[in-house]
């Protein structure tokens, strides 16, 4: 069926107010009698607090109020498991864990209060590491972590926060059949989202004792429940207000600071703004989980695999609290059996308690460290078989009616053809243009997200029709893609569909925006809506005898007669489909062999997808997830020396600039079968993963240097190159 | 210690009085109400809080707010006419040039200083003088082609 809107690359219609400095993010929200909070956080990894002495900030002029544990309820906090406080008490469990806060009119007089709050620490033992933390006789970073609500009955450790399993066939039995197995362990470092926008929020307590905020938050509804939870406030005293997000990646779902800014906007009176430093994002944010990952492959005469172990160590900082799935683990570990048919597998993962920083939900949660750890091991595999990494997968590939690690059966399987398009599209069987030029491929899949979501359209008097949803603009530009959605079904030109913002005061509930699920239930949730009023519009039009696209005259006929055209729509997914979208991509490099350093000379990405509603976006999340990809895996890292971070500033941390920007080539291979609206899938997450281990394999096959843990650094080339130039 | 400045802020004359300490981002936005610049790493480093001051850009998060006394600071806020938005901002609309946003001023600040300066950038003078300016949503692709696309319509 051909499309009016669907499918046109349309541009950022909602960007007026983003292009010219007028869009309010939290951060900007200002109200009559702001008050700014600051925190002071702990310089140990895990000690004991002897005393906290507050008089000295108090007396600073200007200082409203200076909170610790021992002014606040002894609630816990997290998104599923609840074990983090809101200040730090009796315990400091991570350098950067809050111990006190002020609040002042004056931010800077805020922050200078904090230094002027003397605590006594008394050392204890910490545990770094996560393969230490797990051993007999580690010091222990949580005395119960059973006791705590939503904590995972398992533990086979002090230390382990959850265990996750994915299981197929008989691994034992598999291996007894495999002709020859390998193993090989791989390691990624600490990274952060890297949204520009550090987390920021405003809380207010209107006349009515109902408490107003405005947050850096993805998930609204979430909040609030949350907020109650943290708060021991009833959900119906709470309203989230929505701002748009300045860049999210999976980081923007926790509490942060709001219970914080709530207990100062309490006891001051006044409404109170914290936003974190960029520095406090880096030592105290929800980054991305460090791994140690090993995978153990059984393989056939043939190349066929037969059997798998992976066994993942996550290492998650100090609290649980940041993770938001149901097993309080990393959903991405089960790609620990890529993108093939493994009859017997075995992936056990672990989320480990050490004394850094918490880590939360970043893009593809988890998927980026194992989609490094299984494809650059499928590589090394191919080359120890003496086959090339591209017929060792094809070998290996998901077909149709296969089942993934988590048993999910899958249909409309283009594994094969999204590979074949990726080394089509990247010559990748031409001869290479020169010595120390190398390429590399990498693969992966990612689902189409699910979850519930709410969508009024109503018809105005003027003939034009408004969506009102409550989902936060967090820049992927879902609210374009809605508006499209809307005005193909209606009939009308985009700029007749306007975006109208409900706030949680409005709906029941609302899943709010993440894993890859807007397009789907933001879309279906939008189409279902506009299908209804089209059916009322259609049965007016025909009461009035005027054409159903007289739209302006409908509308005010049912306007004199006191009704408006309106309908909603609740769109529920619960479990994922059979359909999943497939990644292939592929990297050329030039190592240099003075100096080790990697430059991406070309990248291929291949995209399986669903009908494409705006090809200008959704280009757009590609490359935006590519250069993410990218930055993960040659240059990303926030370093840590004994949970101390040393990359206190985002100029160390290393996220790409324009010039690390490769050539690229993207292939999209559409195949309208997605569970969207207008068959369409996802593709928010598609692009991230693949990055690392396709440049991995481009530098093996450039120089012969395999590294094995990330970011790909210079230093970490010109080394194995010299171990190989030592033992050739 | 407090200093009365006077800064011609979009063309406006302002007068205000501020902390010595005071950074140039936290006037324009908590004292003059100018929020369109943001504070990304606050070190200078990101672009977030780019504007000009006598046309050159600098970052205005490292910068001391007394220095701009006596001087023209341009934001975001002022690119735009009364009617139309400034070429560099409608690029950006039509051609992706942003996602979330929070970057968006100091990218499009930053490209009028570069089109101010050099009206047909090669591809790699745009990456050159746009290095300063961190974006974490589009990986920078579709900002080359909004700047690009901007000097075009600048031309014609």
């Amino acid at each position: 069926m051909a499309h009016r809107i669907i499918g046109k690359p349309i541009g950022r219609v909602d960007g007026t107010e983003k292009v010219s400095g007028a869009a309010r993010y939290s951060g900007d929200v200002s109200v009559p009698g702001l008050i700014w909070g600051k925190a002071l956080r702990s310089p140990l990894p895990h000690a004991r607090i002897a005393r906290i002495d507050v008089t000295r900030a108090k007396a600073l002029p200007g200082v409203l109020a200076v909170l610790t544990a021992k002014d606040l309820p002894g609630i816990l906090v997290g998104r599923r498991m609840f074990d983090m406080p809101l200040l730090a008490r009796e315990r400091v469990r991570f350098i950067g864990e809050k111990v006190a806060v002020v609040a002042a009119a004056d931010p800077d007089v805020a922050e200078e209060a904090t230094t002027l709050i003397d605590v006594e620490y008394e050392d204890l033992p910490a545990v770094i590491d996560p393969e230490a933390a797990t051993v007999a006789g580690a010091p222990v970073v949580h005395d119960d972590p059973g006791a705590y609500e939503g904590a995972p009955a398992e533990r086979p450790h002090a230390n382990v926060q959850s265990v996750l399993r994915f299981k197929l066939g008989d691994v034992q039995a598999g291996f007894r059949e495999a002709a020859r197995t390998f193993e090989h362990t791989f390691r990624t470092q600490l990274a952060h989202q890297g949204y520009l926008e550090p987390h920021a929020g405003v809380v207010a307590i209107d006349e009515d004792g109902r408490v107003q905020v405005w947050a850096s938050n993805k998930m609204p509804f979430r909040l609030k429940e949350l907020l109650s939870h943290a708060l021991q406030l009833p959900q119906e005293k709470i309203r989230v207000n929505l701002t748009p997000i300045g860049g999210d990646f999976g980081g923007k779902g926790s509490l942060m600071d709001l219970p914080l800014a709530y207990h100062l906007a309490r006891v001051t009176g006044r409404p109170v703004k914290m936003v974190m430093r960029y520095a406090e994002e880096l030592m105290a944010g929800n980054p991305r989980h460090p791994s140690v990952i090993t995978l153990r492959t059984g393989v056939s005469r043939d190349g066929q695999i037969v059997a798998r172990s992976v066994r993942a160590l996550f290492n998650s900082g100090a609290y649980a609290a940041f993770k938001p799935a149901p097993s309080v683990s990393l959903g991405g570990a089960s790609m620990g059996a890529g993108v093939y048919r493994i009859p017997n597998l075995l992936i056990e993962s672990f989320c480990v308690y050490t004394n850094n920083i918490p880590c939360g939900h970043a893009r593809s949660p988890g998927e980026p460290q194992m989609v490094f750890a299984e494809e650059s091991h499928m590589d090394m595999i191919a080359r120890e078989l003496a086959l090339d990494p591209a017929e060792f997968r094809r070998r290996n590939l998901l077909r149709d009616g296969d089942h993934l690690a988590n048993g999910h059966h899958l249909e409309h399987v283009r594994a094969g053809d999204t590979l074949e398009a990726a080394l089509k599209a990247s010559e990748y069987s031409e001869p290479k243009p020169g010595p120390w030029i190398g390429r590399g491929m990498a693969m992966t899949h990612r689902h189409i997200g699910v979850g519930f979501t709410n969508a009024v359209v109503r018809l105005g008097t003027d003939g034009r029709v408004t969506l009102r949803i409550a989902l936060p603009d967090t820049g992927t530009g879902a609210h374009l893609v809605l508006r499209q959605v809307v005005a193909e079904v209606l009939g009308v030109a985009m700029d007749d569909v306007e975006i109208e913002l409900a706030t949680t005061d409005d709906f029941a509930t609302d899943s709010g925006v993440g894993g890859s699920r807007v397009t789907h239930t933001g879309g279906r949730a939008a189409y279902h809506a506009a299908e209804k009023l089209k059916a009322q519009i259609e049965a007016e039009a025909a009461k009035l005898g005027v054409p159903a696209d007289s739209l302006a005259a409908i509308a005010r006929a049912a306007a004199r007669e006191g009704r408006t055209l309106e309908a909603s729509h609740f769109y529920d997914a619960k479990a994922h489909g059979a359909v999943t979208s497939f990644t292939a991509q592929v990297a050329e490099v030039a190592v240099d062999p003075q100096t080790g350093q990697v430059t991406v000379r070309r990248f291929t990405t291949t995209h399986d997808v669903g009908t494409v509603i705006n090809p200008l976006g959704h280009q757009g999340q590609i490359e935006g997830g590519l250069i993410q990809g990218l930055g993960f895996a040659l240059m990303e890292e926030i370093k840590t020396e004994e949970g101390r971070i040393s990359t206190l500033s985002l100029g160390d941390v290393k996220l790409p600039t324009i010039q690390d920007i490769p050539p690229l080539t993207t292939v999209i291979l559409e195949d309208p079968v997605g569970p969207g609206p207008f068959n369409a899938k996802a593709i928010g997450e598609g692009s991230i993963s693949a990055v690392a281990p396709a440049i991995a394999n481009a530098v093996a096959d450039a120089c012969g240097a395999r590294i094995l843990d990330l970011p790909i650094t210079a230093e970490k080339v010109y080394f194995a190159l010299k171990e190989k130039e030592r033992r050739p | 210690m407090n200093r009365k400045i006077r800064v011609t802020v979009n063309g406006t004359a302002r007068a205000v009085e501020v902390p010595t300490y005071r950074t140039l981002l936290d006037c324009l936005r908590n004292d003059l109400g100018l929020t369109g610049s943001k504070e990304g790493c606050g070190v200078g480093v990101c672009g977030a809080c780019t504007v000009l001051l006598d046309g050159k850009m600098i970052s205005s998060c490292i910068a001391l707010a007394v220095s701009a006394d006596g001087h023209e600071v341009t934001t975001v806020e002022g690119l735009a006419g009364d009617e139309r938005l400034h070429p560099v901002q409608q690029a950006f609309i039509d051609a992706g040039g942003f996602q979330c946003g929070i970057c968006t001023p100091g990218q499009v600040v930053s490209a009028k200083a570069l089109l101010d300066a050099n009206p047909n950038p090669s591809d790699a003078e745009i990456r050159e003088w746009m290095l300063g300016n961190l974006c974490r949503c589009t990986g920078y692709y579709k900002i080359i082609e909004s700047i690009r696309a901007a000097a075009q319509r600048s031309r014609a």
